[in-house]
């Protein structure tokens, strides 16, 4: 990670122009929200794989009860996500 | 922003690996011994194929999920 671009590494942000400013804006914007989902896809993958796939492992395919439940598992992830942050607004406005 | 792009994908790829080896290791090489067994060779090649299923299972679903709920809460 220590290999900066030389071209890349002085470039004055000062003097960029509107539209490029804009531009690199939403790049930034875009590329953290990509790099926070996918930093989720792995916690949740890692999470659910220690849940879902519990018997030996045989075959490279995810079986017929594994693969529902790892889609299980992401679903009700989000839900209990979803209840703490309900729960936690009532608390706020009780 | 190519390069930005790329190292993005290098570190997924990374988290990957990292994490599959992680589990895979854990399963499949409960008692390490002098060298990996067959067995064990087979059942972590058929563990590193399953991870990756899991992975895109996972993906497909959290995707689905935040569009379904970027779209609720567009229509708001």
């Amino acid at each position: 990670m220590d290999s900066v671009n030389p071209s890349a590494g002085n470039i004055d942000l000062s003097k960029l122009n509107d539209k490029d400013k804009q531009e690199l804006q939403q790049f930034v914007v875009n590329e953290s929200q990509k790099a926070r989902i996918q930093g989720n896809i792995h916690n949740l993958t890692d999470m659910c794989f220690k849940k879902c796939i519990t018997s030996k492992i045989s075959a490279g395919k995810l079986d017929k009860y594994e693969e529902p439940c790892m889609q299980n598992c992401v679903e009700r992830f989000m839900d209990a996500n979803h209840l703490v942050m309900r729960q936690l607004e009532q608390m706020r406005t009780a | 922003m190519q390069q930005i792009r790329q190292e993005a994908a290098v570190q997924n790829a990374r988290q990957l690996i990292e994490k599959l080896n992680e589990h895979c290791f854990d399963r499949c090489i409960p008692k390490p011994s002098t060298s990996l067994s067959k067995g064990e060779e087979s059942c972590f090649s058929a563990c590193m194929e399953k991870y990756m299923s899991a992975w895109n299972t996972v993906s497909r679903s959290y995707v689905a999920r935040l569009q379904k709920e970027g779209q609720a809460q567009g229509g708001l």
